[in-house]
């Protein structure tokens, strides 16, 4: 018994011991290995770049900044920050930051309808001095607009994105390339009970029915605001004209109802279950297309928007680019990502892998991805007759103002006359009180 | 004494009144994009804006609507689910707490989920309506039924918490009140009557405040469920000030919008506290008598 509590205490007295001794030494080691971690990190300075991206953007460009990184390991480390899904939502979130002063990020995704609005603001830095004659002459026709506000380069893209028509090659021959063309298939197809619905696309009150708009005012001639006189045309005869017929498609059963709320996703669910003869939607649609649940799975063509007789189509210019943001501390750094998130060869890796339209010729002129992908083809096309929306600071309310009154003329609230020239009054007003004060 | 007050005065100040005077300061300038977001005097610009601007009052309209319609219909549910917890039933506890989770969950992903509810083709609501009127309800992108679904979730949601109210006030009822009713021969509905809704009066207006002063600022709920589309129909002042700020960068009328809200809600709120208070003292005169 005694020699039992001998030993127990012997036992718990080496433990002490040990215990100390165990705690110094776990001291000293963490006192050298963070002066070694501090030391590396003083003696690498790699200068770290933070650029912000709608979520799908960052997942898919995931792999080219590991490899970047990887590049560049000890000089750049660049980090993207995965924002919102949606395109106002990250808008919002930028904006919330900018308005703060001291951004987070070193860049910005940016959707081209931004670039003057942030440009006026000042959040912007010029890219002139960074990108040559050449690197912009390399861009393809409708990538290299609406990357300039008031003659400065503000932006470089990194995907091209138009405006398509959608259309089943085994239900026709031939796509249609007037307004009336489209109808007549549709209706032809309707009766004959092969497809509930001809057309479908986007007539939800926001961004995107701006679009289809944008690219059915222009096919009937006109203009919704000439970059030249400064005037709005949506209460010409035109711009009436796309107006009702937008509106006459819901009303003769072309379109369905529900087009009125349709956004993007609605109009490809739509349309991918076989329920439409064409669709209206940006180039990502394709590759959803192609996939294993779709029911019309190589029985797709694309091509551009129908026009009236003597018009050219029009594709509203969609793209996204990099703009780097004033303040930040390492422009070279960032410049650097900028040139190799765009370059050819990343170009091609995120068109093959995710369909992102590319912004560079030779890309178009690659027989081998040609022969591989005959839809880069149309896709090349249609970014020939790519439209960008009015570039002004003031896009974001021309295009609300717009949306509300045709959201009114599709649900039946106004007619297209009376819509469109409240559109026009409402446009005008925005552009004069603006102008009263500048 | 009232140097005591100064701690919590100062706060008050620091939270409130200083963002108020801010953007009652903010409302006669103009500071948007155009002036590279530079606050200039305007003289009172903003305000003539304002009070031509007939998006601003439809929305308010249209703001109102949903405010009164969708409170009263939560306070009448409420007062009945209320009722119905309060009584001796099995499991109370798990019947309360659960009847509590639309109120639990966060209100973009309910409007998500109502979003997909109303979605036509393809959601449940429209497949229904397919089936029994043989066409679609295109419930979100019909104006006369987009603001009716918005109410219908806002309903769904909030109902529970002015039940929670309404379930407090209840149990501060003595049961002797009822047991002397029943005594000189009341049935249930004139107890309802004469007990239940004049002495649960205060929690009303409490639920009231609290449920108007929210409703009329309702964003998140409709900024997901329709984005205050087709044709403007569902969406509300809040909505209007947001995107003036935040998407159209013109701080300026952001802030008359907000200020003139404010005012507006305020004496809203004003008037029915004056009803309510009218009603409760009037009632306390009916028991008196």
């Amino acid at each position: 018994m005694n020699r039992w509590e001998h030993w127990r205490h012997r036992i718990r007295a080496m433990f002490w011991i040990r215990r100390r001794s165990f705690r110094l030494v776990m001291g000293i080691i963490t006192v050298i290995a963070s002066g070694l971690i501090g030391l590396s990190v003083f003696a690498r300075q790699a200068d770290q770049v933070s650029i912000l991206m709608p979520a799908p953007f960052a997942d898919s460009t995931a792999e080219l900044v590991r490899t970047f990184n990887r590049e560049h390991q000890g000089r750049i480390h660049l980090n993207v920050i995965r924002g919102p899904l949606e395109t106002e939502a990250i808008s919002d979130l930028a904006i919330s930051s900018l308005l703060l002063g001291d951004t987070p990020f070193d860049a910005l995704l940016m959707d081209v309808t931004w670039i003057p609005k942030y440009a006026k603001a000042g959040w912007l830095e010029p890219l002139d001095s960074y990108f040559d004659d050449d690197e912009l002459n390399a861009l393809a026709t409708g990538a290299s607009e609406g990357n300039h506000y008031e003659g400065s380069l503000l932006r470089w893209p990194l995907v091209a994105d138009i405006g398509l028509l959608y259309w089943r090659t085994d239900l026709m021959n031939q796509p249609p390339r007037t307004p009336e063309e489209l109808e007549s298939i549709s209706r032809k197809l309707q009766n004959s009970g092969k497809i509930p619905y001809g057309y479908v696309w986007q007539g939800r009150q926001y961004e995107g029915l701006s679009c289809v708009y944008l690219e059915m005012i222009d096919g009937f001639g006109g203009e919704w605001l000439s970059q030249q006189t400064g005037r709005v045309g949506l209460d010409e005869a035109p711009g009436i004209a796309a107006a009702r017929w937008l509106d006459e498609l819901i009303e003769r059963g072309i379109s369905p109802r529900a087009v009125t709320n349709f956004a993007e996703p609605e109009a490809l669910q739509s349309f991918k279950s076989g329920q439409a003869a064409f669709m209206r939607n940006w180039p990502y649609a394709w590759a959803e297309l192609q996939k294993n649940d779709s029911a019309v799975r190589n029985r797709v063509g694309i091509t551009t928007m129908v026009a009236k007789k003597g018009e050219k189509p029009s594709s509203t210019l969609g793209s996204w680019g990099l703009s780097l943001l004033k303040g930040s501390a390492r422009p070279e750094s960032t410049v650097e990502a900028f040139k190799f998130l765009t370059s050819e060869e990343s170009q091609r890796y995120l068109y093959t892998n995710f369909g992102y339209t590319p912004t560079r010729k030779a890309i178009f002129n690659d027989q081998t991805l040609l022969n591989e992908h005959p839809s880069l083809a149309s896709i090349g096309t249609a970014l020939s007759f790519a439209r960008a929306r009015p570039e002004t600071p003031l896009y974001a309310q021309m295009s609300d103002v717009l949306q509300r009154k045709l959201s009114s003329t599709l649900t039946g609230m106004t007619s297209p006359r009376d819509g469109m020239e409240q559109a026009e009054r409402s446009t005008n007003q925005v552009l004069d009180a603006a102008g009263g004060i500048s | 004494m009232l140097i005591l007050l100064i701690p919590s005065l100062l706060f008050l100040i620091a939270v409130f009144a200083l963002p108020l005077i801010r953007y009652v300061w903010l409302s006669f300038h103009a500071d948007s994009v155009m002036t590279g977001l530079m606050a200039i005097p305007n003289q009172g610009a903003n305000w003539q804006r304002f009070i031509h601007d007939s998006r601003y009052w439809q929305d308010l309209l249209q703001t109102l609507r949903f405010a009164l319609v969708s409170v009263t219909a939560e306070v009448v549910l409420g007062l009945a689910i209320a009722l119905i917890l309060n009584q001796p039933l099995r499991k109370r506890a798990l019947i309360r707490s659960s009847s509590l989770i639309p109120w639990a969950l966060p209100t973009t992903v309910m409007a998500l989920g109502w979003r997909w509810i109303f979605n036509t083709p393809y959601g449940p609501v429209d497949r229904l309506a397919q089936a029994a009127l043989g066409r679609s309800l295109n419930a979100l992108g019909e104006p006369s039924l987009a603001w009716m679904t918005t109410v219908y979730a806002d309903v769904w949601k909030t109902t529970p918490f002015v039940a929670l109210i309404l379930l407090a006030g209840l149990q501060t009822i003595p049961a002797d009140l009822y047991e002397a009713a029943k005594l000189e021969g009341a049935g249930p509905w004139v107890c309802l009557r004469r007990i239940t809704i004049p002495l649960l009066l205060p929690y009303i207006g409490l639920a009231l405040m609290f449920r108007l002063a929210q409703a009329f600022g309702v964003f998140d709920l409709v900024q997901v469920m329709t984005g205050g589309g087709p044709a403007s129909s569902t969406e509300s002042i809040a909505l209007y000030a947001y995107w003036n700020a935040l998407r159209f960068l013109d701080f300026g009328y952001s802030a008359t919008i907000m200020i003139a809200s404010f005012v507006i809600l305020s004496s809203l709120i004003a008037i029915a506290w004056l009803v309510i208070s009218t009603a409760r003292s009037r009632s306390a005169g009916a028991i008196a008598r």
